[in-house]
């Protein structure tokens, strides 16, 4: 069909319009397709990590060793392996916390990455993610206790591929921690009491109650640790599954209002053709091939987008995926885009694209052939009556109208701000919520600078120090939670009823942090079940209030009250709050909780994920002067006749500028603050949605500075929109645009 | 001389496709008077009137308009001379179809120095009553007179008019030639009208005739009639 030449000329004479609506195509994809890749990459390596190298299904430490004999039997008895982990976490002089391990030979083995397994008694494997962080090489020294190893490599663990040091930590440390592995000989000669732990596997799940009662009964359990309560472990499946998702979102979201927003200007520029439709229907050419011939046109940018972009993806699908990993070990996963999903991001624009035709195709031959050949279609908008009675400025009143009496066109327009506006503004929402986090979090925990959490239970009376007493327990699902018994005059820790503004009354019952308020959907008055985490004995509480703390999972009550619970002498305790350093006898510190410590974890992740922080701004501000540049530059082809006649009278450009362009300003505004109050619902919802992934109640910040880069970015697009589309405007033939103009 | 215009050349396209839409143009127009631009389609005439009103600039050739030169005048210079010195008025109107008729008008009102009184000439063109009009709610004639209208706000020395009755009825294209000649008579506005009909080069004061890009012949109107009394 001779109409098939149009198809080349015309993607030659609207090649701005097809490269914009293109590049929105593939903006839309790119975030479906990084987010997929990312999560189904992570997610299948995590599975098979974990099958490979024999993943715990708990692990747990108890108040008397269980022999090798013991175990053995426990394994028969209850259909379970079991493997008896051996560590030590030393604190190295330059400040370098270290956890070293004695090989496991069944579960949670180490996976060397690079170099090898160590032989030789001043060798040592470490940490992948410490290794890169610090640009450690095969060969270097590490001090280990005091004492120099040879690094002969490095690996992963399937416990550790989310390197938190402490279980409570908020965010991995790979700067000033890290795990080490010596052989047997070498470790047994450097530690001569290490710490114990037990890793179990459940081959039958059901046997798991039964084992945990028998183990406590005989050996009396201290911890025990589901791996579905290890974020170290389900970290990599949480974040997996938030990509996966993420991902749909996006493809629900993004690439539907870019595919709308294109679907909007195609129906406008096949209005614009409506002369040549109804040249063609006068003619005799059949409604069917007039909607097969422009929808054929429209498909243009889905497959062009969909292609290039799916064929990007397949190429970079690997650097896609890393931007997902900035929180892990250096895991190895590989990243791939599945045919299907690349089949679908190629398929899912193109047949909006072409189905929006059709309806406009059809829509439009449904007017008389007459009108569609005088090209009055949909030309006298209803708004055009508006301001007449106004002493308002003429360009004034153009400007309005031009942009209500067109809220396709205008449409555009406000998305392609509001997208900008939205995801930029969540970016460094993003930022600044996490930075609030460090700034925030020490005011929560109460006036202490610093925690120490122990790990023996000490007797003593300290001096200028409150004593606490800290036992981790679980509801009935197996979700954990601390149960802390402070004094009643306790004065470092936050004891702040939530809602009365007042000092909770402990001695007269429990409270509950408001992380652990949200995680366990519990409010002031409710009851509180849980149970012992080693005898697995049931406890029923009143939550008297809610205390704001939105980064630790605890409940609190005095510690004569929490004693009745862990049958624990009040006067015990193995948590100190202290307003100053202080050292402790013997390697009792498991863990201190400073100011810093949150700082710099909030720091370290800031830094990890600015690659894909800055990505999202900078695909923000992509598909925003996309957007912008396809909808004005649709709005100029509208108004060519009207921007010859104006030049004709003697208007400037800047005039023309002012009457044609400026009235879109109008638009910047409200997409702007919809935009942004869009990121900030979008991080709020996020926070809100992933508290027991991240551990901790984000509180959604939007700095000022944040706020006016916002502004400045989105309108420094806008105008750089503008700018391109100025240019088409000059371009603007006086003597033929009026040719043209034939009512 | 009001307009000077010397050896003038326009060529549109190269090669064998190369036309000379004005091949050696000399021309002289007094202020004040009518005139009328006739000639067959493709003939250079409206091409003339470009290069005239400023739209288009010649390849070669002087354009001197009351003392100005037009064709060394810089784009700037040219969107001045039409902003104050021109009005235009084409055969299919080119209103602004976003704006009422009082609106059109103004557009060119706000941009002018010193622009005539709006209900004045609303007044003078007759369409006062359809002020608050919108373009398609006005018949051809009346759209006409409006981008009359628009034209003559700003008081120009020089009127231009391309077919300006070539898409009217007889009765319609009466009325406004009526106004045309109203406004030379009650401004001293010079005005060229460029037409294929020959009917209306008896209300000028002289009628140019161009063939091929070149001026076939000017002859001064000794028996000029006044629009009511033409024959179209």
């Amino acid at each position: 069909m001779k109409l098939n030449k149009r198809y080349v000329r015309n993607i030659r004479s609207n090649l701005s319009f097809y490269i914009s609506a293109s590049v929105l195509t593939m903006v839309g994809l790119l975030l479906f397709y990084l987010f997929y890749v990312a999560g189904t990459g992570i997610g299948k390596y995590g599975d098979d990590f974990f099958s490979r190298n024999n993943r715990e299904d708990a692990s747990f430490t108890t108040m008397d060793e269980i022999s090798g004999e013991a175990l053995s039997e426990l394994e028969k008895k209850f259909d379970v392996q079991l493997e008896k982990e051996r560590y030590v976490n030393t604190e190295e002089a330059d400040g370098k916390h270290v956890r070293v391990f004695r090989a496991n030979k069944n579960i949670d083995l180490y996976e060397m990455i690079e170099g090898r397994a160590p032989e030789a008694d001043d060798e040592a494997v470490i940490s992948a993610g410490y290794a890169e962080n610090n640009d450690i090489h095969i060969g270097d020294k590490v001090t280990i206790s005091g004492r120099e190893y040879k690094v002969t490599g490095w690996f992963l663990r399937p416990d550790y591929l989310y390197m938190l040091e402490n279980l409570d930590d908020d965010y991995k440390n790979i700067t000033t921690f890290f795990l080490a592995v010596l052989t047997d000989d070498a470790f047994d000669k450097a530690f001569e009491q290490p710490s114990i732990s037990y890793k179990v596997i459940y081959n039958d799940t059901d046997n798991e109650k039964d084992f945990r009662l028998a183990v406590n009964k005989e050996y009396y359990t201290l911890s025990y640790l589901s791996a579905d309560e290890n974020t170290r472990i389900t970290f990599v499946h949480e974040q997996a599954d938030m990509f996966i998702l993420g991902a749909w979102v996006m493809l629900v979201m993004l690439p539907f209002i870019t595919v709308a927003l294109i679907s909007i200007i195609i129906g406008r520029k096949i209005r614009s053709e409506q002369k040549i439709i109804g040249t063609l229907s006068a003619q005799g050419y059949k409604r069917s091939t007039l909607m097969l011939h422009y929808s054929l046109l429209a498909v243009i940018p889905g497959i062009a987008g969909g292609v290039l972009m799916t064929i990007a993806a397949m190429l970079l699908s690997d650097k896609f995926g890393r931007l997902g990993l900035a929180d892990y070990e250096p895991m190895q996963p590989e990243f791939k885009l599945p045919i299907l999903i690349a089949a679908a991001g190629i398929i899912i624009p193109t047949v909006i694209y072409f189905i929006a035709a059709c309806l406009k195709v059809n829509k439009l031959l449904k007017h008389d052939t007459v009108e569609l050949l005088s090209g009055s279609v949909g030309t006298q908008s209803k708004t055009h009556r508006m301001l007449a009675d106004t002493k308002l400025k003429v360009r004034k009143k153009f400007a309005v109208r031009s942009v209500l009496g067109n809220p396709g066109r205008s449409f555009v327009v406000f998305l392609g701000v509001f997208l900008g506006a939205m995801i930029v503004s969540f970016s460094y929402i993003f930022i600044d919520s996490v930075r609030a986090v460090g700034s925030q979090a020490m005011d929560e925990f109460g006036t202490f600078k610093y925690e120490y959490i122990l790990n023996t239970i000490q007797d003593d009376t300290p001096e200028n120090a409150d004593p606490v007493m800290v036992v981790a327990y679980e509801n009935t699902n197996g979700k954990r939670f601390s149960l802390m018994g402070v004094d009643k005059d306790c004065e470092r820790w936050n004891l702040t009823d939530s809602d009365t503004g007042s000092k909770c009354d402990i001695e007269d019952g429990w409270y509950m942090s408001s992380l652990c308020a949200k995680i366990f959907d519990v409010k002031a008055g409710d009851e509180f079940t849980f149970r012992s985490i080693s005898s697995l004995e049931e406890y029923t509480v009143t939550i008297k209030g809610i205390i704001k703390n939105g980064y630790q999972n605890y409940i609190v009550s005095t510690r004569e009250n929490a004693s009745k619970i862990t049958d624990i002498d009040p006067s015990l305790y193995n948590c100190l709050l202290t307003d100053e350093s202080r050292s402790f006898d013997g390697d009792i510190v498991q863990e201190i909780i400073t100011s810093d410590t949150f700082e710099n974890q909030m720091e370290t992740m800031l830094d990890e994920m600015s690659g894909l922080v800055y990505a999202l701004i900078i695909i923000g501000a992509i598909i925003c002067i996309a957007a912008l540049y396809v909808s004005i530059n649709m709005l100029v082809s509208e108004n060519a006749n009207n921007i010859s006649m104006l030049k004709v009278l003697g208007y400037d450009r800047r005039k023309i500028d002012k009457m044609v362009l400026n009235g879109n300003h109008l638009l910047l505004i409200p997409g702007l603050i919809l935009g942004m109050l869009t990121g900030f619902g979008a991080m709020a919802w996020y926070c809100d949605a992933f508290v027991e992934t991240e551990g901790l109640m984000i509180p959604v910040a939007f700095s000022l500075p944040h706020i006016l880069l916002t502004i400045c970015i989105v309108t420094a697009c806008y105008f750089v929109s503008l700018f391109l589309v100025r240019r088409k405007i000059e371009k603007v033939d006086m003597i033929e645009s009026l040719k043209d103009n034939r009512d | 001389m009001f307009i000077e215009i010397k050896n003038a050349k326009k060529q549109y396209g190269t090669g064998e496709a190369a036309v000379f839409a004005l091949d050696s143009v000399d021309l002289s127009l007094e202020k004040g008077k009518v005139y009328v631009i006739l000639g067959p389609s493709g003939s250079g005439k409206s091409t003339l009137l470009n290069m005239i009103g400023g739209l288009d600039t010649l390849d070669s050739g002087e354009l001197i308009i009351d003392g100005r030169n037009i064709s060394k005048a810089d784009k700037k210079a040219l969107t001045a001379y039409r902003q104050e010195d021109v009005g235009f008025v084409f055969q299919f109107y080119n209103l602004i179809p976003d704006l009422s008729v009082e609106e059109n008008i103004e557009v060119v009102a706000d941009i002018s120095k010193s622009p005539l009184d709006i209900d004045e000439v609303l007044k003078a063109l007759d369409i006062e009553k359809y002020r608050k009009r919108f373009p398609k709610e006005l018949s051809g004639g009346q759209q006409q007179r409006v981008a009359i209208g628009r034209a003559m706000i700003k008081n120009p020395k020089l009127l231009l008019c391309d077919e300006l009755t070539g898409a009217l009825d007889t009765k319609s294209s009466l009325a406004v030639l009526k106004f045309v000649e109203k406004i030379n008579q009650s401004y001293g506005t010079t005005i060229i009208i460029i037409t294929h009909n020959e009917a209306i080069a008896d209300m000028a004061d002289s009628v140019i005739k161009i063939r091929d890009g070149r001026i076939a012949k000017i002859k001064e109107n000794t028996q000029k009639k006044s629009a009511a009394e033409l024959d179209l």
